[in-house]
This record gives C-alpha cells, structure tokens and sequence, in this order.
C-alpha cells in the first residue's frame, strides 16, 4: 500500500527534475606525474549535473577535472552539446558549465534550492549511475549530517549529508531532491565492501557559498583559521587555564605558521566564543538550531572576511580578530587537478616539486622524503622551503652512472644557491659553470655533473628517452 | 700480492695437518661424541617495550656451544639475548649445568658462557682457533645428533667481506659458507670448525641460498682479547659513513688525483671520527699508509681486497691510533684519530636494548618513556611504514638533530583515569619541556615533576596538544589507585 503511495509520487518528481537534469559525458587527460614531459591518459566518464540559474549547469568538479572535452545531453533531447567548466571548486567538489549553443537550455528550468534536511526526512538521487544509460531514481531518508572529509580534494572537510540511498559511480553531480527542491549534490560514498547504504551529498550551505564565491567571477577557495583546537574536558587543566567549571571553550593547539591566524591566536590561547557563539568544550557551537562544529563559521565566510575569537590567554580575557584567507601550504598536500607536472631535467636527472600527486604517482619509500612532505605544514617545515624539489628520475647515461642511490632524495642547494623551489634549481643550472654540484638533504656526497658532459649527453638522452621537453616551469 | 698469499696459506694448511694431527683424527672420526661441544639452553624473555612494566612470555632457544681456553663457551649473542635461564647439557651423558653470562657483545654477536659448576667441563677438550682462510676453502659445520653424535656438513667459502651483523650497529667481517644445513634440535648457534680448529659460529642460515652467514675467527680473537683486557670495550668505531669515489666527475671536482679514496659523507656526533676533526667532504686516500681503493678496500694480509673499517675496528682495539690520508680542499693532511666505541650515552634514540630493563615514567595515567629503536619494532616486521613515521624519522636521522638534544622522551599512551580526562587519545608525541623544565631524559622528567606549578602538572609537547595540564595533589592521591587498577608494578623505573 505504501509503495503504491510512493510510486505515483516520485514519478511527479521525476517529470519535474526532468527538465533541470542534465547527463555529462567527460573526456579528460590525467596528467603523468611519473613521465611528466608526456600529455596522460586520456579517459571518460559519465556524470549528472542539473540547470541552475544563468543559464549554467551545476556537478561535481571530479566529474569535470582535468577535462579535455565536455558535451551535456538532458532528458528527451538525445543531442550532445559540448560545454566547457565556468568554475570549479575542488574543495568543495562543486563545478558550473556553460554550454555554448543557446539552444541547449530551451525548455529547461533551473532547480530552486531548499534548506538542509532535517534527519530521517525522505530524499531522492537522481543520476546515470552504472546498470543502464537511462536516468536513474534511488530513494533513502537523511540519516547523518555531520562534518565529512571531501576525498576529491583529500585535504578539506565541509558539511556533508549522509543518505541511505544507492549512490553509485555515475550518480556523481546528481541532484538529490526533497519536495521538488534540491537538498544537496550527490558526490561520493563507501563501496559496498566497506559499508552498506552510506552516501554522501553536499549540503545547500556548501553549494550556496560556492555560487556566491563565483559571483565576481573567480573561485577563491574556502578559507581557514590554520589553527588546531583540542576539548577542554580535563577539570584540571580548566582551572590552570583559568576556566570557571562549565563545559565552555576549547584549547589552542597548533596555529600554522602562514595561516590566517599566526601572529594573532597562541597556542594554549581557550577560544570561548567565535562571532558571538559560545563555543562548547567539545569544539561545537549552536547555529541554526543545530550544534555544528566551531568552523562552520569560518566555513561560511570568504577571503578578506573577519572573525572574532573571545579568547583567555593567561587567564586574561581578550578578544582577537582574524583576517580569513587560504592557509598555501597546505596545497601541496591535497589532490590537485588541471595543473601540469613541472618538472626540469639535466644530465637524465629529472627534478621535480613533490605534491600529493607526485606522492601518489612515484609512493616513494624514502623516511626522509616521507616525513618532509607529511610533516610539511605540522612541523612548519614550509617555513624553511616553500617547495620540496627531489630528484625523482635517472635516465640513465653516462652522464649520471653513479646517481642511482640519489632518487627520491631532496634538493638543498645547486653550486651554493639554496633551492627552495623548482624555478631556483632551473636558474641555478642556467647559470655559466664547469661543475654543476648537487647538494641533498642529510649532506652525503654530492652529484656533480661537468657542463661538457651535460651537453653532450643533451641530444643522446632527448633521442633515447622521447624526452619531449627539458623543463616544464607552468602549472 | 695474490699469488704469494695463495702459496702461503697453502704452507700454512701443511703446517697444520702437521702439527696437529691428533685433534684432527679426532674430530673427524664419524660418530665419536665430542669433547668440546655443548648443547646450550637460553630461556629468554623480552620486555614489552609499549608497556615496559610487562615481560612478554619467556620462550628457548637451542644451540651448540664450543669450549675454548679458559674454561669458556663461546656461543652467538643472539642465542642468550634477554636470558632469564641457560643451562648446558654434555650431548652423550646429558649432564646439566647451569650458565652465566661472562660477556655478551652484540656488537659481534658473540657471548662466553662459564658453567655454574667449575668441575662440569671436567674431561672436556677446548677448541683452538683457526687461522685466516681464503674463498674457496672447505669447512664443516657441526651439529649434534639426538643421540649425542656429531652430524658434520662440509660446505665451502663463498664471500669473505665486511657485512652487516643482526645488532644493526655496524658491519664487521663476515664469512659466508655454502652448505646444506640441515634443521635440527638446537641450530640456532653452530660451530664451524676446520682441520680440527674453530672458523667461526653460525649466526644466520640462508635456506633458499644454502647459505651460512659465520663470525669469522678474527672477530672471535678480538671479542676475546677485550675479554682478557683489564676493561672490556668491545669493537671501536669510526663514526663515519662513507661514499664510494667511482664517479670520475665527482673525483675530478674534487681534485683528486690517486687512484683510490673515498667521501666522507656523514660524521657521528662525539664519535671518533668526529673527535679528530674528520670532516664531512673529506676524501680518505690511506689508513696508516694502506691505500684505500674507490669502495674503500684495502688489501689485507690474510683476506685480500676488504673493507678498511675491519682493519680499523677488528685488527685495531679501542684507544689504538691510525693515520688518515685525507684530501681536503685540494690539500693532503696526515690526521691522527683515535679509535673509540660508540658513546651512546647522549644518544637520542638508542638504537639496541638487551639484557636491561627499558625505562618508564606514569604520572596519573601518562606513560612516559625514552624513545628508542626497540620501542619502534614493536610495531612488526614492517615497523619503518608502520610505526609512527615521525618518532621513525628521528630515530633514523638523529645524527642531524642537535647532538645536545638528549634522549627523545615520548608520551607513549595514556592509562585512562579520572586524572587524564579528554587526553585518552594521546598517543606517541614528543615532550619538550614539564613544568617548564627542559627534558633531555626521563630522570629529567622525574625530577621536573616533583616541582608543579601552582599546583598542576604542565607538560609541553612538540606536537598537538602543545600543552596540557593534571592536578598534582590529585595524581598524587591517586596513585595507589591507579597502580592498583592497572597492576602496575611501579610507576617508574629510571
């Protein structure tokens, strides 16, 4: 009886969504961080995406990374029409297209958003997952809404909303709807081995503060404190820190060097308010009758926006006030996409910038390497290199026959000049000399390579190895 | 040079079956119960080093023991490592004793037994020691049958050289033999013996290679020499690590112009290299006038082209002087350096711990311990990837952290009690300073603590949290409690 009920119902929501939704298929390049002078693989795949205002179409930005060419079909309309991303935000897995033939959005209607769900309320995914090429309805309740890693990016963590509906691989952009409005954007899950019936959609906060960071015409990326806090449960350390009995405040742990707050907030700093809103000692504050942890506030904000912390410091109440923007260092650890390797090859040896994915392409096993780039920002090891330039690649020559034990070690200085950054190596083999001294992190010997030998070997190792390019400097 | 030595040895080997035909005969005879081997039992127990109030569960090992002069049975370290017990036993009677330890060195991987009853070896044989041998030449190791026999296993020289050994504390010279070992009750320690005189002792068996690793005779005369020294120091150490000087490049940089030499690519802090000015891009042409080739070998009177480090560490004793032929800057410098062991006494993480209890520090539920190799493998056989990869990478690299640094001190867990509420979680961070007072030890901690500030306990760390705070009267009350609840032994042991 209940599902006769349901029936009829999602069938009027289909028909709706209908006109707002959209089938992309992606072809995109993904560039080889192991080979870094070749163009990649090239791949596709298949995403949802739905109309929204202004004539753009809203998914996920993993649909549409890296893309080499984009075309969208919607419902009734078997015709591709090739589109190109306007912007994409890959730490909050969101992206908007824009289709060059006006033709394409004659007769279709861009959603209207609603709020967040309250829990155990009923939703819909709408998508192309695997198992037809047709559009695809699965239905669950909301079942969790929490803070959740965003995997596209590995790095950053929003609000996201757990369902129990099928989100499956081609669900991916997709709206998920409740009483005709969109809820949140279907984008990731657990496969069935790790658990069952768990999928993730981003939440309407996420998607409004994206639409309104794009509306001067630039992503800016989310913002952040830079800065851990730790629960202030231990009735001791609250009254060594100055704290009245209570479950209010949290204690400052690290505050990142580079960050927005470094030079402003100290660690062993108790944060009791943010904005205004008292801060448990759990980290969590009350907005919109939910409890949500303190950085939601942040989450909400954008570049050059202000927030002010009530903190202790000694005991001494003060208040604090932090200029927002994006913490760089901690790029170099997240998943990135549409950027090119850069790389600089001499004498076979190929230099490149160590990031996540350069991590992920060579999994070096070397310890130093290792702890350089995890404890990267933890140990403000940035402070020192702003890059991490190894030696990831011998082609071997005559050249380099002794270099081998060399790879995967890190760069420290090129005949004396410190190398900081992959540029600072190219201009240090730019300059005139008889010996070029390659100095690693740890201090063994050195690699020296003589300039005869280098050009000379130049043309052998061009031919031997297809190597298309010396250097690639450009992201 | 070769050829002469070949002639030699072979007088030598002549000489032997000479002089000593007696032993010979006697060894060789199949079935006879030897007069100089024992069986030797080790009841051994390992602390755990995450929870260092705890014993893991004593477990045996079995090997063979050879006497040698002096009443003394000359097995491998790792055999009695941890000992709680070790008993001998004569394979054809099956009379027993107990043992103790003399001397256990893991530098060498070598340990001497005594008998607890002096007239146990009554009507025993010792074993003399070979000469040096060449690749080539053939040896036998000897087990023992169930029944007492001897069990022999010819197998023959493949690689002498200069190799790791099992304490990971450095490389001393190391034969290989290529024989069918077979399993049998108490192999872990064999002896290796030829024309009736001791080679060495089996410390590892290849099985896929049929390879024997052997500490060679030479390593045995210098462990027992410092036996016989009025205070035993063991095997000194150069303290630095070198590079071989292959690359025609990086010798033309240089300016080299000899043949050999190799690079100076990292010195130990305090160690002896360190103490005579060595310095890191020094290349070493010689050692007391012994041209080094571009891998570092010299030519040995007995083993031919091997790794200078065993003319340095094994023929050479702790306080003897060698010369360094070094080039620096273009310029060639004669540098006396005295040769010292290994001063781990400062060290930030100690890289091997046997026979001593690890040492650990609770304050109202927060363990407390020195950071230290043994405590990473705890993690297994993976323990690099899989031990928290930042205590891993000091305790690989801690050459280059401040050589005041002092011992790395670690809150390792937390026991959760009333007194560590909201810090259960911590785990495996580094502390720098308690109650304000740096920490270079856990006695440095211990005594820190005994001063609380206003009352609380405040320790700081590297790491997340940074800091936190306890109540010292109240750990302090509770003590007892938590010693109790736990089954702690002690809260401490410095």
């Amino acid at each position: 009886m209940a599902a006769a009920l349901l029936l009829p119902l999602a069938a009027i929501h289909a028909v709706e969504i209908s006109k707002s939704l959209v089938r992309i298929e992606a072809t995109s390049q993904d560039p080889d961080y192991k080979t870094p002078w070749n163009p990649g693989n090239v791949i596709s795949g298949v995403g949802a995406g739905f109309v929204v205002d202004g004539k753009r179409i809203m998914t996920n930005a993993h649909v549409v990374s890296n893309a080499r060419f984009l075309t969208v079909s919607k419902e009734g309309d078997a015709n591709p029409y090739v589109a190109k991303v306007l912007h994409i935000a890959h730490d909050c897995d969101l992206a908007l297209l824009a289709v060059e033939n006006p033709a394409f959005f004659k007769g279709t209607v861009p959603v209207e958003f609603g709020g967040v769900p309250q829990m155990e309320s009923s939703v819909s995914a709408y998508g192309y997952p695997v198992g037809g090429t047709r559009l695809s309805v699965t239905r669950g309740i909301v079942s969790r809404i929490d803070f959740q890693p965003y995997s596209h990016s590995g790095m950053d963590s929003h609000l996201a909303i757990q369902i129990d509906a099928a989100i499956n691989p081609g669900n991916s952009g997709g709206p998920v709807m409740q009483n005709g409005k969109v809820v949140g954007v279907a984008f990731q899950g657990y496969s069935g081995d790790v658990a069952q019936n768990v999928g993730y959609m981003i939440p309407t906060p996420v998607i409004h503060r994206f639409l309104k960071d794009v509306e001067d015409g630039h992503y800016d990326h989310y913002v952040d404190l830079a800065l851990t806090y730790r629960n202030l449960f231990n009735p001791a350390a609250r009254r060594a820190l100055g704290l009245e009995d209570g479950n209010t405040g949290v204690q400052v742990g690290s505050v990142y060097s580079g960050g927005a707050s470094a030079g402003i907030v100290q660690p062993g700093d108790v944060i009791l308010k943010i904005d205004g809103h008292t801060v448990s000692s759990d980290g969590s504050i009350e907005l919109e009758d939910q409890a949500v942890p303190l950085e939601e506030v942040v989450e909400r904000k954008f570049k050059g926006d202000k927030v002010r912390l009530d903190i202790l410091r000694e005991g001494q109440p003060m208040a604090l006030t932090v200029t927002l923007r994006e913490p760089w260092p901690f790029k170099l650890q997240s998943n990135l996409y549409d950027e090119k390797p850069r790389f600089f090859v001499a004498g076979g040896l190929v230099f490149q910038p160590v990031d996540q994915n350069f991590m992920d392409a060579h999994d070096p096993s070397d310890q130093r390497l290792n702890y350089l780039f995890d404890y990267f920002i933890a140990d403000g090891l940035h402070t020192k290199r702003p890059e991490i330039v190894v030696l990831s690649n011998i082609l071997p020559d005559s050249v380099n026959a002794y270099a081998d034990e060399f790879r995967y070690s890190v760069v420290d200085e090129v005949n004396g000049r410190p190398v900081k950054r992959l540029d600072e190596l190219a201009a240090a083999f730019g300059e005139a000399s008889d010996f070029y001294v390659i100095k690693f992190a740890g201090g063994g010997r050195p690699i020296v390579l003589e300039r005869k030998a280098i050009e000379e070997a130049r043309p052998r190792i061009s031919a031997r190895y297809a190597l298309k390019a010396e250097k690639n400097l450009e992201k | 040079m070769k050829s002469i030595l070949f002639l030699r040895s072979l007088c030598l080997a002549f000489l032997m079956a000479l002089a000593v035909p007696s032993a010979f005969a006697g060894d060789t005879a199949p079935g006879a119960a030897p007069k100089f081997l024992l069986r030797v039992n080790s009841t051994n127990q390992l602390y755990e080093f995450s929870k260092p109030w705890i014993k893991k569960p004593p477990f045996s090992k079995r090997g063979i023991g050879a006497l040698i002069d002096g009443g003394r049975i000359l097995v491998t370290a790792e055999l009695v490592a941890n000992s709680t017990f070790i008993e001998l036993e004569k394979p054809a009677t099956v009379e027993k004793s107990t043992a103790t330890v003399e001397r256990v060195d893991y530098d060498c991987n070598l340990a001497v037994l005594r008998p607890a009853d002096p007239d146990f070896l009554q009507g025993m044989q010792p074993l003399a020691l070979n000469g040096p041998l060449q690749v080539g030449d053939e040896a036998t190791i000897l087990q023992l049958e169930p029944n007492g026999d001897i069990a022999r296993t010819l197998g023959r020289i493949t690689t002498i050289s200069v190799s790791g050994y099992p304490s990971e504390s450095g490389a001393l010279l190391l034969f290989k033999l290529s024989a069918p070992l077979q399993q049998r009750d108490g192999s872990f320690t064999v002896p290796v013996v030829r024309e009736g005189r001791l080679i060495g002792m089996v410390m590892r068996y290849d099985v896929r290679n049929q390879s024997a690793d052997i500490v060679p005779t030479a390593v045995i005369r210098h462990f027992l020499a410092e036996l016989d020294s009025p205070a035993y120091q063991g095997f000194a150490r150069l303290g630095l690590a070198f590079a071989p000087l292959r690359d025609p490049q990086l010798r033309r940089y240089i300016g080299l112009q000899e043949p050999g030499g190799i690079y100076v690519s990292d010195i130990t802090p305090r160690g002896s290299a360190d103490a005579a000015g060595i310095k890191k891009g020094d290349a070493i042409l010689a050692v007391d006038g012994l041209p080094l080739d571009q891998d570092g070998n010299y030519e040995d009177p007995d083993y031919g082209r091997i790794l200078f480090s065993h003319f340095t560490n094994t023929i050479k004793h702790p306080g003897a002087i060698v010369r360094l032929k070094i080039l620096r800057d273009g310029k060639t410098l004669e540098i006396p350096l005295s040769m010292q062991v290994a001063n781990r006494e400062n060290a930030i993480s100690e890289t091997q711990i046997s026979d001593t209890a690890p040492k650990y520090l609770i304050l109202g539920g927060l363990v407390f311990i020195e950071l230290s190799r043994p405590y990473l493998k705890e993690w297994g056989n993976k323990w690099t990837s899989g031990a928290p990869q930042r205590l891993v990478y000091f305790d690989a690299f801690q050459n280059e952290l401040p050589p005041d640094r002092g011992r790395m001190i670690i809150l390792s867990h937390v026991l959760p009690t009333p007194d560590t509420l909201g810090y259960e979680d911590l785990e495996n961070i580094v502390v720098t300073k308690v109650n304000g007072h740096a920490v270079k030890s856990l006695a440095d901690l211990s005594e820190a603590a005994k001063n609380p500030v206003d009352g609380f306990q405040k320790i700081e760390f590297e790491e997340d949290p940074k800091l936190l705070f306890l109540d010292a009267a109240s750990i302090e009350a509770n003590a007892e409690e938590l010693k109790r609840h736990y089954a702690l032994p002690a809260l401490e042991r410095l």
